[in-house]
């Protein structure tokens, strides 16, 4: 399948380039070896490239490597990063890079490079020209994308927010990885999700777990939707992982901490890597329980999730804020993006202060995504559909790194593209999957 | 009446129970003991202020209201 390009504008453009200038970096002549972590002796593969003369920070003690002491040496091993330098003739080298016969002992090598503090005068040029962009683009208009450019669309194979993700080309599914959302329940007849591991549970006094509002199933399709759905494009992230769907809200859409915290504890006490909480109250001040909530989820390896509110409406110049609990430091908030990678009217803005920052963006215009039969499939907008895409990208990262909580949260943030959109709207930009 | 949540800081977790035992002492209806440290019920206006000086309260919250648009509106 070809996939459509990256609309130019939205997001940084690969010729940005390095702000020392365009001449290739400078180097010394010597090699930077990295070498596998497991169990090699630096010191004995050097030996059998024929660089006999060693020097390695073990040898110091405790102490910091001594240039001066080193001098000599054919190599300088830094033994607590498994890395050394080298002086090596091309035969050295390439015995080095082939050492361990098929095992991948030498990891990498490559020309040691000079570093420079950057000069001032560049440092300046480049600041005069991020304040002369950045009034341009504000006198452009508060509600303005960054130039049009080509959009992601909805595709016969998959929808726009699964190709602007990467998830797409993701060779990652959520496979072993428990993702808890906590909605209006879910359709568990829904034909997409035959066969996968559902755990439901209600914890709305008098009402089932099924989903009788719509959000719910809708916000479940787009973090776990399968990879081949009955009809239709993909429209879902996660498409191995085991769904937990705990109902908080009822059908008629509504819900109260009691039920909310009662949900976020099942998801803990479950294993669950990933809590997505499409749902908040439009208050400013962080609320503790979700502080305390979000803090002891981090500290047994679960990661809170939460849509950063669509209490925006820019056009009218009102930002909205962040509410309750996507505002809590402890819990990652999501805003909102459009097929243009700009931020869509609805999507709150960070609020001053710890706790309220909007901490990455999703997908959150016209997302479509699974519905309760017999309506199937339905596209929505709002930051509601934005967090579970940051929900179901985690759960790929989970499975492919191992990750939990903090360090979870770490390579989201990491691993997103940062956009040209304010990190006030946006955080540190659009959840990237995996690939 | 109205509707809380009581935190209970992590130093008391393993007595949560004991907790919500001096809570309802206090007055207050106990609806759920949560074992990742929350305590969920009512009390009266008249004797909420009396819970937070339970040893191991951390704090005593108004419980909030979410609420959904519709199943129909289009910005969810």
């Amino acid at each position: 399948m070809i996939e459509p390009e990256l609309p130019a504008g939205a997001s940084i453009p690969p010729e940005a380039g390095s702000p020392a200038g365009p001449e290739a970096a400078a180097t010394t002549g010597r090699y930077v070896v990295v070498f596998a972590e497991d169990g090699y002796e630096p010191a004995s593969v050097l030996g059998t490239a024929g660089l006999a003369n060693v020097a390695s920070s073990r040898d110091f003690h405790g102490r910091a490597v001594d240039a001066a002491e080193t001098a000599g040496a054919d190599a300088t091993v830094f033994d607590t990063l498994g890395i050394a330098v080298v002086s090596a003739s091309p035969e050295q080298l390439a015995a080095l890079q082939t050492a361990g016969g098929g095992q991948p002992v030498v990891l990498s090598v490559s020309p040691e490079l000079v570093h420079h503090v950057l000069a001032p005068a560049d440092y300046v040029h480049g600041y005069r020209d991020g304040v002369a962009d950045l009034a341009a683009r504000l006198d452009r208009g508060a509600a303005a994308a960054p130039a049009a450019g080509p959009a992601f669309e909805d595709t016969s194979q998959s929808t726009w927010g699964l190709q602007a993700t990467r998830t797409v080309q993701s060779a990652w599914s959520g496979q072993g990885v428990r993702v808890a959302v906590l909605d209006t329940g879910f359709d568990a007849a829904h034909p997409d999700f035959a066969g996968r591991s559902i755990t439901l549970q209600s914890f709305v006094e008098g009402e089932p777990p099924q989903d009788g509002h719509g959000h719910g199933t809708h916000c479940i399709g787009t973090a776990c939707g399968p990879r081949t759905p009955s009809a239709g494009p993909r429209y879902g992230i996660a498409h191995q992982a085991e769904i937990f769907a705990g109902k908080v809200l009822s059908n008629a859409g509504s819900g109260t901490d009691a039920g909310i915290l009662a949900g976020i504890d099942w998801a803990v006490a479950g294993g669950c890597a990933v809590v997505s909480m499409s749902l908040g109250a439009d208050v400013a001040q962080a609320h503790p329980p979700y502080t305390a909530a979000g803090q002891r989820a981090l500290d047994r390896g679960v990661l809170l999730i939460a849509a950063a509110g669509n209490n925006a409406q820019r056009p009218q110049g009102n930002f909205g804020f962040v509410g309750v609990p996507a505002n809590s430091p402890y819990i990652m908030a999501v805003g909102a993006l459009d097929q243009q990678l700009a931020v869509p009217y609805f999507s709150a803005r960070s609020l001053p202060g710890r706790g309220g920052q909007v901490d990455v963006a999703g997908p959150g215009w016209q997302v479509y995504s699974s519905w309760p039969m017999p309506g199937r499939y339905r596209s929505l907008s709002g930051t509601s559909m934005a967090a579970p895409h940051a929900a179901g990208v985690a759960a790929l990262w989970a499975e492919a790194t191992g990750y939990r909580g903090r360090e979870l949260w770490s390579v989201l943030v990491q691993e997103a593209d940062r956009l040209l959109a304010p990190s006030a709207d946006v955080g540190s930009g659009l959840v990237i999957a995996p690939q | 009446m109205v509707n809380i949540c009581v935190t209970v800081d992590r130093e008391h977790l393993s007595t949560i129970g004991d907790i919500a035992e001096a809570l309802r002492a206090r007055g207050m209806q106990v609806t759920q003991v949560l074992q990742t440290g929350f305590i969920t019920g009512s009390v009266s206006e008249d004797c909420r202020p009396t819970l937070a000086a339970v040893s191991g309260v951390q704090a005593v919250d108004e419980q909030l209201q979410f609420q959904l648009p519709p199943p129909e509106a289009e910005i969810q």
